[in-house]
């Protein structure tokens, strides 16, 4: 990663999107100190992130890998966060895995796949804190899995106070869950906003080949495909396009997405730039 | 954290006393007997004035148990290679660490309770199994007087317990260096081996200078006690040392081989007479004892105790070194 300063939202889920090898993981943790950069500082909740219980206290992290103690029960779990956690809701995590059918006495090795993930959110949502960076928790879950712990994970937003950063490279489930999205893409911060905002700031022109000159001077260039009869845009407007030839249309996230990451350009935002929380 | 390193190792704790708890019902019926046996032996001997000939003549106990309390050698080995190598490199292995190292406490006080409470359930099953096995070898050590041997002073006293910090302590240090526990347990056990095997055969006779005895061939002479033994031979009249070193197929007399005698004394030595000893002692020939003194045997286990508790220490700086200072 070079240098990248990203403000997301309070309170709302930011999805961080970016291709396999991006960097996610490693913002991810270097967020949590986990990972220690190799040069410069991170800053994230307004300090550094460190070995200190006020920094961990505030932090929750789920790591791709679903970290759980194979051999131990949700229950033990549940009891462990209650030994290592000042502000622990042990009631509502058990009432979580309660509601969702998710035995309390079986070890966590014997769960599937969906379960487990369920336990481990339901535990990082037990430490209650502040901001929680989620690293592709859903990418080994099956489609209706995902649901359920994307659900769990609004839910527990829209009680408040929380604030999450969820990685992935699946751009549908984001959409469904974010208000927010950032972009990373060969470890730069490509695109970095409200999902709402971006979409309507960005339109896709369809036409004929044909000079598009002008309308780039008009507006961003973000990406161009041209075959022998047409000529697709994706641009970054300033105000309507006028061009006759041209067919405005609205821009999925998706195609939003894969313009981005199929760039080469230097970043677009790049004058954006702060990883923490917005006060 | 205590609470999750006792959850973590309780089943290793209900392991480990279940196997003590067994050995101690078996050395406590078998010490017990062999205790009642020697007390016999001695009341007999002393009214038949045999008591001198008691070590060949009685043999105490049976030589299964013998062979097991023998085995006791790799207890601290056992310790190192399934409490230690997997207290970190376990944890790295399935990534729990990452569940660990972002709940509300450092990863400093998570390395300090874990290791902290391991190694002392590592102390206390070393001292138990060392006091049984000191408590059961009391009558055999005063039989046999061979308390300070290797094998002997391996597993009685307190140096258990220093091999027992040490063992964890380098399965820890591996665990984190090499971050996987197989390769970790592997490497526990071959440093662990090699390094006992160093400082028993080469460090330890060397704790303190060897006292060194020169005595009359006629009248012989054997130490006090459970002496260890460094060398033993003849010296001759101008000062060489035969102490059994020459490979010969000469008829040999206490390490002197019969070419090196003086003449007059060559005949007796071929035709083994006792009175060898005396020709050679007349032609200036001595024997000599080089020995650590029974007297030393508790400054010894202190010393080879403190050895291992400082390795011990060293390794557990490293482990907190390297595992504070790297990414996960």
């Amino acid at each position: 990663m070079s240098e990248a300063t990203i403000t997301v939202p309070e309170g709302a889920i930011s999805a961080l999107i970016g291709p396999n090898g991006a960097g996610k993981t490693t913002l991810l943790r270097l967020l949590t100190g986990l990972a220690r950069p190799t040069g410069g500082e991170v800053a994230v909740l307004g300090g550094t992130p460190r070995q200190d219980p006020a920094f961990l206290a505030d932090i929750g992290f789920l790591a791709q890998e679903i970290p759980l103690y194979r051999r131990l029960s949700a229950a033990d779990h549940i009891a462990i966060g209650a030994h290592l956690n000042p502000r622990w809701d042990a009631a509502s995590a058990r009432q979580r895995l309660q509601a969702l059918g998710i035995p309390l006495d079986q070890a966590a090795g014997t769960l599937s796949g969906g379960q487990r993930a369920q336990l481990a959110l339901a535990l990082t949502l037990a430490k209650r804190p502040r901001l929680l960076l989620l690293d592709e928790p859903v990418a080994a879950l099956d489609p209706l899995a995902r649901r359920h712990f994307l659900g769990t994970l609004a839910d527990a937003v829209a009680a408040g106070g929380l604030t999450v950063v969820l990685s992935s490279h699946l751009v549908a489930d984001m959409e469904r869950v974010c208000d927010h999205l950032i972009l990373l893409s060969a470890s730069r911060v490509q695109l970095c906003g409200e999902i709402d905002t971006l979409l309507a700031e960005h339109q896709v022109l369809i036409g004929p080949r044909k000079d598009t000159t002008a309308i780039e001077k008009a507006h961003t260039l973000v990406q161009a495909e041209r075959t022998a009869r047409q000529t697709t845009l994706l641009l970054r407007t300033n105000g309507p396009v006028i061009d006759p030839a041209f067919e405005a249309a609205d821009v999925t996230l998706e195609e939003l997405v894969l313009g981005y990451m199929g760039q080469n350009a230097p970043a677009a935002y790049a004058h954006l730039s702060t990883v923490g929380e917005e006060q | 954290m205590t609470w999750l390193t006792w959850r973590q190792y309780r089943a290793q704790l209900y392991i480990g006393a279940a196997a003590l708890a067994a050995l101690a019902v078996l050395l406590l019926i078998t010490g017990l007997q062999m205790a009642s046996q020697y007390h016999s032996a001695i009341t007999v001997c002393a009214a038949n004035h045999t008591c001198g000939n008691l070590a060949n003549t009685l043999f105490l106990g049976s030589h299964t148990v013998g062979f097991l309390v023998i085995l006791t050698i790799g207890v601290p080995g056992l310790l190192g290679l399934f409490w230690g190598a997997p207290l970190v490199a376990g944890e790295l292995e399935t990534g729990t660490t990452q569940f660990a190292w972002v709940q509300t406490i450092t990863r400093g006080r998570w390395l300090a309770v874990k290791t902290g409470w391991v190694l002392l359930a590592a102390a206390v099953w070393g001292g138990a199994v060392s006091a049984l096995v000191t408590w059961w070898s009391g009558p055999d050590n005063a039989l046999q007087l061979d308390a300070f041997q290797a094998n002997r002073f391996d597993i009685q006293g307190i140096v258990p317990v220093g091999y027992a910090l040490f063992a964890v302590a380098l399965g820890i240090a591996a665990g984190t260096l090499i971050r996987r526990t197989l390769p970790a347990m592997a490497v526990t056990l071959g440093v662990f081996i090699a390094v006992r095997v160093v400082v028993a055969q080469v460090v330890r006779p060397h704790y303190m200078t060897a006292v060194t005895k020169i005595y009359s061939l006629v009248t012989g002479y054997i130490p006090r006690g459970s002496y260890l033994q460094l060398s033993q031979g003849v010296l001759g009249p101008h000062g060489q040392v035969f102490s059994g070193n020459i490979t010969t197929n000469q008829p040999v007399f206490d390490g002197v081989p019969v070419n090196y005698a003086a003449a007059a004394c060559q005949p007796l030595i071929n035709r083994g007479n006792p009175s060898a000893a005396s020709c050679l002692a007349s032609h200036g020939y001595h024997g000599f004892v080089t020995y650590q003194p029974a007297s030393r045997y508790w400054a010894f286990q202190g010393i080879e105790t403190g050895i291992f508790v400082i390795l011990a220490a060293a390794l557990i700086a490293l482990t907190a070194t390297v595992l504070l200072r790297r990414d996960t």
